[in-house]
């Protein structure tokens, strides 16, 4: 893998693939990519349209089993385990769309998040608005995206930038570990997106932050660690200033753009 | 908690105010059936075609109780409960992954199976006679020897199992269920089990649908074939959805209108379906969430979004 520049190797590698493959048909939408998340970087995944990123994110996260090749979590290989199974050892995703409950309340919907991490939720005689904690955790991860005063409101009626905080907020709720956001500021106006921007890089000081996002002024102030993808593959892996100077990705991607 | 204690002096009183306890036993009993089915439309989204499946693998698992072991009649219908949620959730477990409408169709298909093997096992289900004898022991030394009293046993059972999903629908399982209704696939992002969640619901739903099934036998001391039949599937999906299937306060309303409807229209001319499938039409066009939602907002909006 050509490597530019230095990569922080301060830390271990908290997620990590080896020779990852994913073939629809006779198409490698993912084709050999070793991937080294270190912990507490925010890494950037970048690369044109059909480069194989959204591809790369659902084996990350599990909706996806790859053709070959293998994903480990902190040490551990999860492979072969689904989203479900990762989203409980902490690799909390949040969607390209916006994907929350949409005609449940705005609290309801990071409540459940909360109650996802505990053991109560088979049963079936208690009252859900009584678990002080999961309540708390929920009214908690409101406070912080500022969603507290809309605590009532139905979540598919909030406006297009408040329900892309909720769909993060719903991830953050499940208390995760490895944070995967696939094009956060997708579809928001230039301001909401600046906002969810400065936000993310509020989170990147307390999580791993895995993230896929087409502006690229954003990702050159964020993130620790970039990879660039090229036809299912890694193009070129380093800091921003690297990459910004590396003539292959200025060739294949930043030229057209710059 | 006002709603529940009307409810409560409505079915306390009903029998004082018209005095038909057969035809008010078998409202609570389709009640009872129509809420087992709600609870899985209006909470978790899933629409059953077979709910006649559990209530009558219910009611015969109480007649033969009865019949067979002279069981008490709490026994009998605590048989039944079992029966009816070890059948649903078998077959939760193979319909619920089925997406849409293919779930429904699966639902449907094993209530076809098991009314032919109702038909087919006259030894045990008495095939399309029925069965028949079935005794009505005394409870806690008290003879139900009359109808009205039978009906305040069937009162007190169905508050209670109406009761507990109410509470089920505010408690952490209801909210995964309607999560589920909501977003699946988001459900299932956030670690939720969602195949553990929907075969506890069916079993749920199997066990409220077997009870009805159990009271029911015990109504005319007789479970006729109908019972497992898919016409009593079809009558639950449209009393539910007539009422609204989003509370069981709706499905309740409904399965009393169907009720009354059947009751009295039959009488009057055999075509009386028509009649009725000209109300539900108005009602499905022009009062979505059922015609609770005239009472309740809330579960408008749960119905239209």
């Amino acid at each position: 893998m050509p490597r530019t520049g230095d990569t922080m190797a301060a830390t271990a590698p908290i997620l990590r693939t080896r020779a990852l493959v994913k073939r629809f048909g006779a198409h490698a939408a993912v084709d050999g990519v070793d991937l080294d998340v270190r912990e507490g970087t925010l890494h950037a995944i970048i690369g044109p349209n059909g480069a194989g990123k959204t591809t790369l994110f659902n084996l990350l996260s599990g909706e996806l089993r790859p053709t070959s090749g293998s994903v480990a979590f902190r040490d551990a290989d999860v492979t072969g385990r689904d989203m479900t199974d990762r989203s409980r050892l902490g690799i909390g995703r949040s969607f390209q769309r916006t994907n929350v409950f949409p005609k449940l309340t705005v609290f309801e919907n990071v409540r459940l998040a909360a109650q996802s991490r505990t053991r109560v939720s088979f049963a079936a005689w208690r009252g859900a608005s009584s678990l002080g904690a999961v309540n708390a955790r929920g009214e908690a991860v409101l406070e912080e995206f500022g969603l507290f005063r809309e605590r009532d409101r139905i979540a598919g009626e909030l406006a297009g930038g408040d329900q892309r905080l909720l769909e993060l907020a719903i991830t953050l709720a499940t208390d995760p570990v490895l944070l995967l956001l696939d094009e956060p500021s997708q579809g928001l106006s230039p301001d909401d997106a600046r906002a969810l921007i400065d936000r993310i890089g509020g989170l990147a000081e307390r999580y791993t932050i895995v993230l896929i996002e087409h502006n690229m002024p954003l990702v050159m102030r964020l993130a620790t660690t970039i990879t660039v993808m090229s036809f299912g593959t890694v193009l070129a892996e380093g800091t921003p200033d690297a990459i910004r100077a590396n003539e292959a990705v200025r060739a294949a991607y930043l030229g057209k753009r710059a | 908690m006002i709603r529940f204690a009307a409810l409560v002096a409505v079915v306390a009183l009903a029998p004082l105010v018209v005095h038909y306890p057969e035809l008010e036993t078998q409202i609570l009993t389709f009640g009872l059936l129509a809420m087992s089915f709600s609870l899985l439309l209006g909470e978790m989204g899933f629409l059953s075609f077979g709910q006649a499946t559990f209530n009558g693998v219910g009611a015969y698992a109480a007649a033969r109780v009865l019949i067979d072991a002279h069981a008490a009649l709490p026994l009998a219908l605590l048989v039944a409960m079992l029966a009816g949620a070890g059948v649903a959730a078998a077959i939760g477990a193979l319909a619920s992954g089925g997406r849409g409408v293919y779930g429904v169709m699966l639902t449907f298909a094993f209530n076809e199976m098991a009314y032919y093997a109702a038909f087919q096992w006259r030894d045990v289900t008495g095939g399309d006679n029925g069965l028949r004898g079935i005794p009505r022991p005394d409870i806690f030394g008290i003879a139900l020897d009359d109808a009205t009293r039978y009906y305040y046993v069937v009162a007190v059972v169905v508050l209670l199992a109406f009761a507990a999903v109410l509470r089920l629908n505010a408690s952490p399982f209801g909210a995964v269920l309607r999560a589920i209704r909501e977003n699946e696939e988001r459900a299932r992002s956030i670690g939720f089990r969602v195949a553990r969640f929907k075969v506890a619901a069916f079993a749920v739903s199997g066990a409220l649908a077997g009870l009805a099934g159990g009271l029911y036998a015990e109504l005319y001391r007789f479970v006729p074939l109908q019972a497992i039949d898919l016409d009593t599937s079809t009558n639950v999906v449209v009393a539910a959805l007539l009422g609204g299937a989003g509370s069981p306060y709706g499905a309740l309303l409904g399965a009393a209108i169907f009720t009354v409807l059947s009751d009295s229209l039959s009488h009057v001319w055999s075509h009386w379906p028509l009649i009725f499938g000209i109300v539900f039409c108005v009602v499905v066009l022009f009062f979505r969430g059922g015609l609770w939602s005239v009472f309740d907002r809330r579960s408008a909006r749960a119905a239209h979004g």
